[in-house]
């Protein structure tokens, strides 16, 4: 059990890292990577947002949409349910933690629609074959971890070659878009690790 | 008849999610609301809402709410129009509305000011700063390449034929951000009301001062002599003005040989 979550939770961060092998998540990966605190914001504000969607898309599919047998409303239907939940966890850390409320707050009506979230939900609840709860919610939260280990790296980077003699031609979106190209090469080296 | 059913559960379902949550949200932003000071909004609203950050702080939100709690002073924004700031004064009873000001440039050299070289960069006034210390031969001598016109965010500032910066005051919201970032030093706050200034920043000797520029003030103090109203005073080889004194006669713009002393 415990080697299978970690064989889990390794497959999420490493080999098949939602950002640079699924290309999701671009736009918040290139968007708020240009300083290293926004970066480390954004990825915490996603790892917290899939752990909480997890929860409650995993209840919504196996409770209401198999006993139902609407399953193919799932993309609807797990839309609404991070939407409003995103919403609902503002108020509530804006209320009872108005700390945590500024230092995620920008961050999270931004991932509330981000693909990464529905991709992650799909592909760990829909099209899985994770059989208990447990390792669903592993996986949701390695897949989080997964983005902000990209997107920290991506900022550490960019951080160098903001500041680096590099042609007029390549300066800003060019290198960075060659530098993730580069830094997703690296991580295709894990693939088939302690796959299965 | 199943197609219908089927498309009815789905559809059902749907809409009793959506009502669920909508319902859970409606209940829990009321529930959870979070009351603050009703005059932070009431202050922020009469604020001049330019976000210009002169204050120090983040924006006009930030300064509402430092003003509220009294951490702030009316007198440290200097956006604000001051109708405005009587009526927040007046709200939060009482407080220091502060002197309205504007930036100026303490400068009349430009093209009058000699250069010490060919300058072929690109560049603006902070990177042409590091070329032993700009092109123009004068240490305080306006550069010319409009680095206060880009930190200007309201286009007040601008750069004439005669090669040096010029503010325009009824633009001008005297935020600061040109006077932070001139690599010379020589923009400051003056009364918006004032009507005169000076334009220049050398306080060096009369003889070394006119071999670098044809403008540059001289220390002759021909201007403080004729003041009529004795509201200008040598100090270290520059005329400072009394702003409370001045009368506006224009004597010193008109008296000055070396046309330094301007009107603004």
């Amino acid at each position: 059990m415990t080697l299978t979550v970690l064989s889990v939770m390794f497959t999420a961060v490493i080999s098949q890292n939602i950002v640079l092998s699924q290309y999701q998540g671009i736009c918040p990966f290139l968007g708020v990577s240009k300083k290293m605190s926004s970066a480390a914001g954004m990825g915490f504000a996603v790892i917290f947002v899939m752990a909480i969607s997890s929860v409650f898309c995993w209840l919504l599919y196996n409770y209401i949409l198999i006993p139902l047998g609407i399953e193919y409303l799932s993309t609807m239907a797990f839309i609404l349910v991070i939407a409003s939940l995103v919403q609902l966890l503002e108020m509530l850390l804006k209320r009872f933690s108005p700390t945590l409320y500024s230092a995620l707050g920008v961050y999270l009506p931004l991932i509330t629609t981000n693909c990464a979230i529905l991709g992650t939900a799909n592909s760990t609840i829909v099209f899985s074959s994770y059989e208990s709860f447990g390792l669903v919610f592993a996986a949701s939260v390695a897949t989080g971890v997964g983005f902000l280990l990209a997107i920290c790296l991506l900022a550490g980077v960019r951080l160098k070659t903001d500041g680096a003699d590099i042609p007029a031609c390549f300066k800003g979106f060019p290198i960075t878009l060659v530098t993730a190209a580069i830094m997703a090469l690296a991580f295709a080296g894990f693939t088939g690790m302690l796959a299965g | 008849m199943e197609y219908v059913i089927s498309v009815l559960i789905a559809g059902g379902v749907m809409l009793a999610i959506a009502v669920i949550f909508g319902t859970i949200l409606v209940v829990c932003s009321h529930l959870l609301a979070v009351r603050r000071d009703e005059r932070i909004d009431a202050v922020e609203n009469l604020l001049a809402k330019s976000n210009c950050g002169g204050c120090g702080r983040a924006g006009c939100a930030q300064f509402a709410e430092a003003l509220v709690k009294g951490e702030a002073k009316l007198s440290d924004c200097r956006a604000t129009p001051a109708a405005n700031k009587e009526k927040i004064a007046a709200l939060l009873g009482g407080g220091e509305v502060g002197e309205e000001t504007v930036a100026v440039v303490h400068c009349s050299g430009g093209g009058a000011c000699y250069d010490k070289y060919d300058y072929q960069g690109y560049g603006d006034c902070a990177s042409c700063e590091l070329i032993a210390g700009g092109v123009k031969a004068c240490p305080v001598g306006c550069i010319g390449k409009k680095t206060c016109v880009g930190s200007c965010a309201y286009g007040a500032v601008s750069v004439g034929d005669e090669g040096y910066s010029v503010v325009d005051k009824e633009k001008c919201v005297s935020c600061g951000a040109c006077i932070a970032d001139c690599p010379k030093g020589i923009i400051s706050r003056i009364p918006k009301s004032a009507k005169v200034f000076v334009g220049c920043s050398n306080h060096g000797k009369g003889k070394d001062v006119m071999e670098l520029c044809k403008r540059g003030c001289i220390g002759c103090g021909i201007c403080a002599k004729n003041c009529p109203a004795g509201a200008i005073e040598m100090k270290d080889g520059l005329p400072e003005i009394d702003y409370s004194k001045c009368t506006g006669c224009m004597t010193c713009v008109h008296k000055c040989p070396r046309k330094c002393m301007r009107e603004h």
